[in-house]
């Protein structure tokens, strides 16, 4: 029985990874210019994604998203939709405050909605946590560490010019997602690679359908009342 | 992924209620029995559509575009062609969904294809002309410069996902003009009909291939 409580330190320790080490700039100048790549919103936007989603290895479905994101207020406004129109998802966060309009089943159960409005985060938002490392990987890419209130670290990181990646670790060095955002002229959100690993490890390909700079109210909002 | 069930039923209630009302019916239409009259007749349908998508969130309705082809009794293809390309395919009482992926149309097994079946059985009743005889819909049927047949849900098996679905028929014309299914107060989706041609010949393999 004694071997117990070794045995679940043993797990845990085993489930924990090393982080790839973030090597600093030589020379105090450089550390003083260094940039960090910010792939991140500058303005609230509008963004509508085709989404291939993959799990266990096997194409799930498609859907559509779509998501206004403000990074001054992080706001987050979200739904998920068939091709046909239906909505199977409709939530916003605001100040940390989740609100669900619409969810059928399953995205009604656990943390869907919270899950999904974090990864948006992860995607359009610089990181809100303490910068820890910043300057280049061993493979020559710029890359800044930020860990998070809860632990999480969260890496940004600049390969090529057309290419940033975005890895959320959990405290102990797990990776949870990496994402690829490539872009092109039009847009930093071409085309995002979400991979992410729960229980069930999942793949996102999101495609770029439409973007555009929102506006603080969406117009035509009150036009939208349907007659009864 | 469990939506498709779900999936499933919504699409079948909007594929329905779009086969069933793209019926050439008389402008002397008046009545669900004269609908059920009329679409003795069809053979086939074809047509293409412009789908718009309003939502509070969206600044400009979402437009999706496709196409779709019936043929009695029970083959129907329903496809989007942009932005996101996807088909369902019923053929001799087999159904299919696919979907784009890597570039090419892939099958899409996760569907629930036993709700599929269950829809599909209403419809049967639909393409007969019973609108007013399928208990999961309430309909009636208002005369004026176009016909407009509202269909309610009963029950709570649409529960939180249709309000009502409102089709409206050209009298002038004489096929169907448009479908707008009601979500909610925020929410609907317009569908517009284009280039609508009732019993035209179409190939066999428009029901078999998804290229």
């Amino acid at each position: 029985m004694k071997c117990i409580p070794l045995l679940i330190v043993t797990f845990f320790l085993a489930s924990c990874s090393t982080m790839p080490a973030i090597n600093p700039p030589m020379l105090s100048a450089a550390q003083k210019n260094f940039t960090c790549p910010s792939p991140f919103l500058k303005e609230k936007y509008q963004l509508i994604h085709a989404i291939e989603i993959t799990a266990a290895g096997n194409v799930q479905g498609a859907i559509i998203g779509i998501t206004v994101a403000d990074p001054s207020t992080r706001f987050v406004s979200c739904a998920i939709m068939t091709a046909e129109g239906m909505v199977l998802l409709e939530a916003q966060s605001e100040k940390e405050k989740l609100i669900v309009h619409r969810a059928l089943p399953p995205f009604d159960s656990g943390d869907f909605a919270q899950n999904m409005i974090d990864d948006i985060k992860l995607i359009y938002f610089t990181p809100q946590g303490l910068m820890q490392k910043k300057g280049k990987l061993s493979d020559g890419s710029t890359a800044c560490r930020w860990q998070e209130e809860n632990g999480d670290f969260i890496d940004v990181i600049a390969n090529k010019p057309e290419s940033t990646e975005i890895k959320k670790y959990s405290a102990c060095g797990r990776l949870k997602r990496n994402i690829k955002l490539t872009q092109t002229a039009r847009n930093p959100y071409s085309s995002i690679e979400l991979q992410g690993s729960e229980m069930v490890d999942y793949n996102l390909l999101m495609n770029l359908i439409e973007a555009q700079p929102a506006e603080s109210e969406l117009p035509g909002k009150e036009n939208l009342k349907v007659k009864k | 992924m469990l939506i498709f069930p779900t999936l499933h039923r919504y699409f079948y209630i909007l594929v329905c209620s779009l086969l069933i009302l793209s019926l050439p019916f008389a402008a002397s239409a008046d009545s669900f029995e004269q609908l059920r009259k009329d679409s003795a007749n069809i053979k086939t349908i074809q047509a293409r559509f412009v789908q718009k998508k309003f939502m509070k969130i969206l600044a400009k309705p979402l437009i999706s575009e496709g196409r779709f082809y019936y043929a009695a009794p029970d083959s129907f293809r329903w496809e989007y062609l942009k932005p996101l390309r996807s088909a369902v395919i019923t053929y001799k009482g087999d159904t299919r969904r696919y979907i784009l992926s890597s570039g090419k149309m892939i099958e899409d097994k996760a569907g629930g294809m036993q709700a599929m079946k269950i829809v599909l059985g209403e419809v049967t009743g639909w393409m007969s002309g019973k609108f007013d005889q399928n208990p999961s819909f309430a309909a009636t049927l208002k005369e004026g410069t176009n016909t407009q047949i509202t269909l309610t849900p009963v029950g709570k098996s649409m529960s939180g996902m249709i309000e009502k679905i409102e089709i409206t028929v050209s009298k002038k014309a004489a096929v169907v003009k448009s479908v707008k299914i009601i979500e909610n107060a925020n929410a609907f989706t317009q569908i517009d009909f284009t280039d609508v041609e009732i019993n035209k010949v179409i190939s066999s393999s428009v029901f078999q291939d998804v290229q």
